[in-house]
């Protein structure tokens, strides 16, 4: 029978005496049955800490748990990635007023920490580690941090507390440019490759002889044509690499570049998606198997090109022409019969393989293969309802996550033994409800927890809809 | 003057190392200088192993002569059990593997031995002998004593215990495995999971890649950086579900654990309990991620809160210079 409403779902969760249950449907109950579920969850101090750890408890658990006033539950709230800014405000208050410096340092590293208390760590806590933990949160808005570094300055940790605001996304043009001259290479080269870095600081750093600047600078699409073209000719492979790679560096310097010494940079150019056939012909026949195997896999490689790489002696190269999206029934098929599974498992996982070539495919007896044909949404559901019966649960896996397994093809993994399937199958749309609803007696926790969850879900988005009761 | 026996492991005609760990635990156990360790090794070919067990720390090698080159439960346990018959050891160090789960416990059984499997600390408290195992899923250490047993069988966690350095000459003697009716027979040997594929349980230095990589186009950087790095790439459970590696090459409770690992790089993996379960015990972590708060940075040596492409650029360039 299944529940009829978010009430009757909580007094389920009750009668369950699950404390895992009662976590799950929390956001569904008010005044005294909120208060029997909370006590379900805290009916142990174990079960409360590891529900406070767990990453999957609702947000409106973790509040209730900060409630509970024990120190090491606080401990675990403050590092689960789901607690939310209200509670970490708290959390704060508590950790500031008994001078808990492990704790703040968390808080100042959450990421739902809001920004009020965020300034305030800046402003008043002594503590290094929580100061530096707090350059690094990009959740630090662009003001928090230009008060962090006006409060380091001159002091020992500046330079640390610069490298990291530096990197953080949140920081302002202004600071960056405010702190560029007094940073180390290291900084100003991660000031450099800063989506808010100036341009005219880019113009300005891109006379410089600093390999580290230049590899950044290299790979920077703001940077000039002319600075490109020397950094094209500099002696450091990564700064050469970087040209290869910017999207904006001009066609005549990859006659240069295909011909590098360096792999590192011709496998950068094989990546590009703006070759001209003669480009890739020449490194489709490069010596360096990664050239090959990125040409393989390129879009814009003519069929020719890739019949040729299809019996290159590398599997690698063979199975990257496997996986490219522009490749033929008639190629695929061909390499459904390759000696090595792996090549053969990147046909079973292709979107352009036919049902005939994954029919075939479904006789293989590799793990990777089957489990190709079993995540493949073309493979016939015929095979997929043999497969569910392998004994292999990587296959079984697949069939699962196959986004066109028809419910009945599903229904035996009802009863698989891996209980993270059955969790899956909680959240698989082609399930129905009653379906979903067998497993909430289930032995692992963790797929009750999702059966209760997934249902008060439902109470939430529909909170009038009643569930059939069958 | 007590013994300990060593059983040495051979797999297709190669001594497999944790032979020679064995032999380093066997050591530590050694009371006085009395005390003498035995290595048996035992097999149809067993006599080409004798150069590579004539190492420091063997007293004694007893090459037992048995019908096949091949495991076959049924003679190891016929012959460890003459061994022990013929030598009475106090101890008997056994490679826990999938050899010794197929007779250790049927051994001990029968005679009555102490025993205790997956052992990785072994050590005598006083006159007691203690072996430390994991229990409830690897979450605590229980301490195992055997009161009143002469004899204690005991199989040992793999890449544990450091071999000794330099070669030694040991007495070797010969024996024949005792007749016995076999129940198995030996028809193909098949690499489990991995084709041919590397064994990534046998792996000391490991990157690994997780959901932060992206798209299945990210992957060839990270395998040509662990290829220039000399590691092997292998994967959290959802890339190898999405075909963008082999099943051969996940860690974690639906993969493998890797139990010879000494440096893992985990790049762009949150680190999901299940995922830990599998690489937790390395003592090397280093993490790479751009979420501070994330779960692998509880049990990393090293941390990087930053993009593994960064990394990854960065690392490859300094390889290339």
């Amino acid at each position: 029978m299944m529940f009829g409403s978010a009430d009757a779902l909580v007094q389920l969760a009750i009668k369950s005496r699950d404390p895992y249950v009662a976590a799950a449907v929390h956001e569904l109950a008010t005044g005294i049955t909120k208060l029997e579920l909370e006590a379900l969850i805290c009916g142990t101090r174990r079960t409360a800490l590891a529900i406070a750890r767990w990453e999957h408890t609702p947000a409106s658990v973790l509040t209730a748990l900060a409630g509970v006033h024990d120190e090491a539950i606080e401990l675990r709230l403050d590092k689960n990635p789901g607690t939310s800014s209200s509670v970490l405000s708290g959390l704060y208050e508590e950790a500031r007023s008994k001078d808990k410096a492990g704790l703040t340092k968390l808080i100042a590293q959450h990421l739902n920490s809001g920004t009020e208390v965020l300034r305030r760590i800046a402003l008043h806590a002594n503590d290094s580690e929580c100061l530096l933990a707090l350059s690094k949160n990009p959740a630090a808005n662009a003001k928090v941090l230009a008060e962090l570094s006006e409060r380091a300055s001159g002091s020992d940790i500046a330079v640390a507390i610069h490298k990291n605001i530096a990197q953080n996304a949140s920081a302002s043009a202004e600071l960056l440019t405010r702190i560029f001259d007094a940073s180390d290479v290291y900084t100003q080269a991660a000031i450099l490759g800063h989506a808010n870095c100036l341009a005219w600081l880019i113009a300005k750093a891109a006379a410089s002889e600093e390999v580290l600047m230049m590899r950044v600078l290299a790979r920077n699409r703001r940077v000039s044509k002319e600075s490109l073209q020397r950094y094209a000719a500099c002696e450091d492979a990564g700064v050469r690499a970087g040209v290869a790679a910017n999207a904006l560096t001009p066609v005549a310097l990859f006659r240069h570049l295909i011909k590098d010494k360096s792999e590192l940079v011709r496998r950068e150019v094989a990546s590009r998606v703006d070759l001209s056939e003669e480009h890739i012909e020449a490194l489709s026949r490069d010596d360096d198997i990664w050239v090959r195997q990125r040409i393989a896999r390129s879009p814009t490689t003519s069929l020719d090109v890739l019949y040729r790489l299809a019996v290159d002696a590398v599997a690698d190269v063979r199975r990257a022409v496997a996986r490219n999206s522009m490749s033929t029934v008639h190629l695929l098929n061909m390499l459904a019969e390759d000696k090595n599974a792996w090549v053969r498992s990147g046909v079973a996982y292709q979107a352009n393989a036919s049902q005939r070539i994954l029919m075939k495919l479904a006789d293989d007896k590799d793990v990777d293969v089957l489990s190709g044909v079993a995540n493949n949404p073309n493979t016939p559901q015929s095979i997929l309802k043999e497969l569910v019966s392998s004994n292999e649960a990587d296959v079984r896996r697949g069939v699962i996550l196959n986004k066109s397994a028809a419910r009945n093809t599903l229904l035996p993994l009802l009863e698989d033994p891996y209980y993270l399937h059955r969790v899956l199958l909680v959240h698989n749309p082609h399930l129905q409800a009653q379906d979903k609803w067998s497993l909430r007696d289930d032995p692992d926790f963790q797929v009750r927890f999702s059966v209760y969850r997934w249902a008060a879900n439902i109470c939430l988005k529909m909170p009038d809809t009643f569930l059939v009761t069958k | 003057m007590s013994k300990i026996l060593v059983i040495a492991e051979h797999r297709r005609n190669d001594l497999r190392p944790v032979s020679l760990e064995l032999i380093g635990a066997a050591n530590g156990l050694k009371k006085s200088a009395d005390d003498k360790v035995l290595v048996a090794v035992i097999g149809s070919q067993a006599d080409a192993f004798v150069p590579a067990l004539s190492v420091n720390g063997v007293d004694e090698l007893v090459v037992v002569k048995g019908p096949s080159a091949d495991f076959d439960p049924d003679v190891f346990e016929a012959s460890v059990s003459a061994l022990i018959a013929a030598h009475n050891p106090a101890v008997v160090l056994l490679p826990h593997s999938v050899d010794s789960l197929g007779y250790a416990s049927s051994l001990a059984s029968k005679a009555g031995y102490g025993f205790a499997t997956d052992v990785y600390i072994v050590e005598y408290q006083g006159d007691e002998l203690v072996a430390t195992r994991g229990g409830y899923n690897q979450k605590v250490n229980v301490e195992v004593d055997f009161p009143g047993k002469s004899t204690v069988v005991l199989t040992i966690r793999p890449s544990v215990f450091k071999p000794l350095d330099g070669a030694g000459s040991p007495a070797v003697s010969h024996m024949d495995a005792p007749s016995v009716q076999s129940r198995s027979q030996n028809k193909d040997y098949v690499e489990v999971g991995g084709g041919n594929d590397i064994d990534i349980t046998t792996v000391d230095f490991i990157m690994s890649i997780g959901r932060g990589i992206g798209e299945e186009t990210n992957v060839e950087q990270f395998r040509e950086l662990a290829d220039e790095a000399g590691a092997t790439l292998c994967c959290s459970r959802p890339i190898a579900d999405a075909g963008w590696l082999p099943k051969s090459r996940q860690v974690g409770q639906s993969g493998k654990v890797v139990g010879s690992c000494k440096l893992y790089v985990a790049m762009g993996i949150s680190g999901s309990i299940q995922h830990m379960a599998g690489m937790k015990h390395v003592p090397t972590i280093i993490a790479v991620n751009t979420d501070p708060g994330a779960s692998i940075f509880t049990i990393a040596k090293y941390g990087i809160v930053a993009d593994i492409f960064d990394i990854e650029e960065e690392l490859k360039a300094q390889l290339a210079a």
